[in-house]
């Protein structure tokens, strides 16, 4: 009987010949090149004083902007490339620019996990400026913007009006990402020392950018004198010593400099949030192609071991 | 129950598989144990044949290496791999902070002007220089701090130098205001809280001024630097026009107000750790004295290389492959019961013709 009669009519010859040649395949199978997205990211924390508000279920802003970062680290493919700025008074500063996440994970994350309210250089809050600036530095890396900020001008935009934008709104995308809640709740004070002592009192904060010509309203205000009292004789009062996250300014600045808004909900949220609003890069992975034909063959076996453990029991009575 | 416990932590930290649930697929390994590839054949009575142990083992063998095959299957497709290890090797080199003056002042050329034409600002000729030492020391472990108004950690102490490279490029960015540089020392010096190893320590300050220290800020960095010694240089990037810091000013101008710079210097001394200055007033100066340091840090030091990965898909299938080819051996090895036309037909009535037309093709093979 020839070989292919014996395959033919046998099935166990027949499955054990089809494991072998499977897993020869596996052996022999060839690694494909993929293409997949990465990103290259400029992450930027907002490390001014209102970021210490502990609004985010307890824990301080900053707190829950460098988990999200963290989250956001670990879950970018390998490949992507993230660098770290922080921002404070009106500008943003780079610390380092994108590195390659896989490889440099751990100084990564831990520089993330450095972040701290008292690396900020002033006091001051201008969110807008900062975006601004974060967008030209993103710009000279070719990279995208993550900007995690609460939204909190201090001292509050002159008027009311937004700063002008001298860039290209949608040159460079990517996310507004804002942290904090709701509800407006006071700000931690510390002293010089780094301790906290209090929070914000209503007049420890400017309440009114006195900054620029004063505003359309100011000759109804009492005590108005166009030159000694242009803002009207009367402290300015307010609510700036609390904080809440700004959505609706935060809103205006990302529709002004073609950013999205995303208000921090989770860190899954946060990554496909990430992954809508910024460019892809292709990269190419090499992705290996023997599991098919591995489990083919463990398939094949299974079957095989199975349907003969099966057939082969030992009949109930013998065959008339 | 320990020592399992050990050897099995033993075995996950040098092997992983990527897909751990496949490795359930394992329990199709009892199949074998059921059951064989051959063809059953019924026989009148066990005690017909005679006792064979070769049979026997050879049975036994071909069941252990259907099992094998099975498992080596599950392990490739698990993704079994020995996990990226590390090695301590001896090297030269150090545990390296580079502080890094991120002030204004830096972003003009040595004239202390904005550059113009072919100047370089004082940050990108630090920028080119400091990427070219680190990349000149590969075993060493850096980590970055940068200085201004308020000091600024930036990255831990890593082995990895891409990221490093990468806060060495963002220097020659715009600068801040102030130049802190007591705190930032203060920074430096935590930077090693965490570091019990036994390496030459080192923090290289870059900066092209200095300031006041709070008596305070003074007192607590004589106490870090006691209870973590460390190698100081301090590469002066001297504006044309600055004092230099060696020379002694004449007596009564002789203050920390007029020369801080001068008088870092002389707190920096006072610690009783080594120190040295390098006063650099060109790019030129400041490549001789990066190659100096480079010189002086290197001590022995052990430092850890990676070996990545390594997947042992490919040989689980060869082994596979291997015991299939086995299976298959055996399986074309065998031979059907020779059963005697005599035998069937005296137990058989004629209507079982077709049986014996298929049993005399079977013969005929």
């Amino acid at each position: 009987m020839t070989l292919l009669a014996r395959l033919l009519r046998d099935w166990r010859l027949t499955l054990t010949a089809g494991a072998l040649l499977a897993t020869l395949a596996a052996l022999a199978a060839p690694q494909i090149v993929q293409q997949r997205e990465a990103r290259d990211l400029l992450l930027v924390v907002d490390v001014t004083g209102s970021m210490n508000v502990r609004d985010m279920d307890g824990r301080s802003r900053l707190a829950a902007a460098k988990e999200a970062a963290q989250a956001l680290l670990a879950a970018l493919p390998c490949q992507s490339r993230l660098g770290l700025g922080i921002f404070t008074e009106r500008r943003t500063f780079l610390l380092f620019e994108p590195a390659e996440v896989c490889e440099n994970f751990a100084a990564i994350d831990g520089a993330i996990d450095g972040l701290d309210w008292r690396m900020a250089w002033e006091g001051d809050s201008y969110v807008a400026r900062g975006v601004h600036s974060a967008l030209a530095i993103a710009s000279s890396l070719d990279a995208d913007l993550v900007f995690m900020t609460d939204g909190h001008e201090a001292p509050p935009l002159a008027a009311g009006t937004m700063p002008p934008f001298d860039g290209e709104p949608g040159r460079t995308e990517g996310v507004l990402v804002g942290i904090g809640g709701t509800e407006p709740v006071p700000i931690p004070k510390y002293n010089e020392d780094g301790r906290e002592t209090g929070f914000y009192a209503e007049s420890d904060v400017p309440q009114e950018n006195r900054m620029g010509p004063p505003p359309e309203d100011a000759p109804t205000r009492a005590g108005w004198n166009p030159r000694n009292a242009p803002w009207g004789d009367e402290v300015a009062g307010g609510t700036e010593h609390l904080s809440s996250m700004k959505a609706e300014h935060l809103q205006s600045l990302a529709s002004q400099t073609g950013l999205a808004f995303v208000p921090l909900e989770g860190p899954i949220a946060l990554s496909t949030a990430v992954t809508q609003n910024t460019r892809p890069r292709l990269v190419e992975v090499a992705v290996d192609t023997a599991p098919l034909p591995a489990a083919a063959a463990l398939g094949l076996l299974s079957i095989l071991f199975a349907a003969a453990a099966l057939t082969s029991r030992r009949p109930e009575r013998l065959p008339a | 129950m320990n020592a399992w416990y050990h050897e099995a932590s033993v075995m996950t930290r040098s092997w992983g598989v990527d897909h751990p649930l496949v490795l359930a697929l394992g329990l199709l390994a009892l199949l074998p144990l059921f059951a064989n590839v051959f063809i059953r054949n019924g026989i009148p009575a066990i005690a017909a044949f005679p006792p064979d142990p070769l049979s026997r083992v050879l049975g036994g063998g071909l069941r252990l290496v259907s099992a094998l095959a099975i498992l080596a299957l599950v392990a490739g497709l698990a993704g079994l791999h020995r996990r990226a290890q590390t090695v301590l090797r001896e090297g030269t080199g150090a545990h390296l902070v580079l502080l890094l003056d991120r002030s204004s002042s830096m972003d003009n050329s040595f004239a202390d002007r904005a550059p113009s034409g072919d100047e370089q600002s004082k940050s990108s000729a630090a920028k080119h220089l400091l990427g070219e030492f680190v990349a000149g020391r590969p075993h060493d472990r850096i980590g970055v701090a940068a200085f201004s108004t308020s000091p600024m950690p930036v990255l831990p102490l890593t082995d990895h130098h891409d990221v490093v490279q990468a806060a060495i490029a963002a220097i020659d960015r715009p600068g801040l205001a102030f130049t802190d540089v007591g705190r930032g020392l203060a920074l430096a010096l935590s930077s090693f809280a965490d570091d019990t190893a036994e390496a030459s320590r080192a923090v290289l300050l870059v900066s092209d001024g200095a300031a006041l220290i709070d008596r305070r800020v003074q007192d607590a960095l004589r106490d870090a630097v006691t209870r973590t010694p460390v190698h100081l240089y301090w590469l002066f990037l001297r504006s044309r026009g600055a004092k230099s810091i060696f020379d002694v000013p004449p007596p009564g101008e002789d203050t920390p107000q007029a020369n801080p710079e001068r008088h870092l210097h002389l707190f920096l001394q006072s610690f009783g750790v080594p120190y040295r200055a390098f006063e650099a007033t060109s790019p030129q100066a400041v490549a001789q004295a990066i190659a100096e340091i480079n010189r002086q840090e290197t001590r022995p030091l052990t430092y850890s290389e990676r070996i990545p990965r390594h997947d042992v898909a490919r040989p689980a299938f060869a082994v596979a492959a291997l015991c299939i080819f086995l299976i298959l051996l055996a399986k074309l090895a065998e031979r059907p019961l020779r059963r005697t036309g005599f035998a069937r037909e005296a137990t058989r009535p004629p209507q079982a013709a077709p049986v014996i037309a298929r049993d005399g093709q079977r013969r005929a093979a």
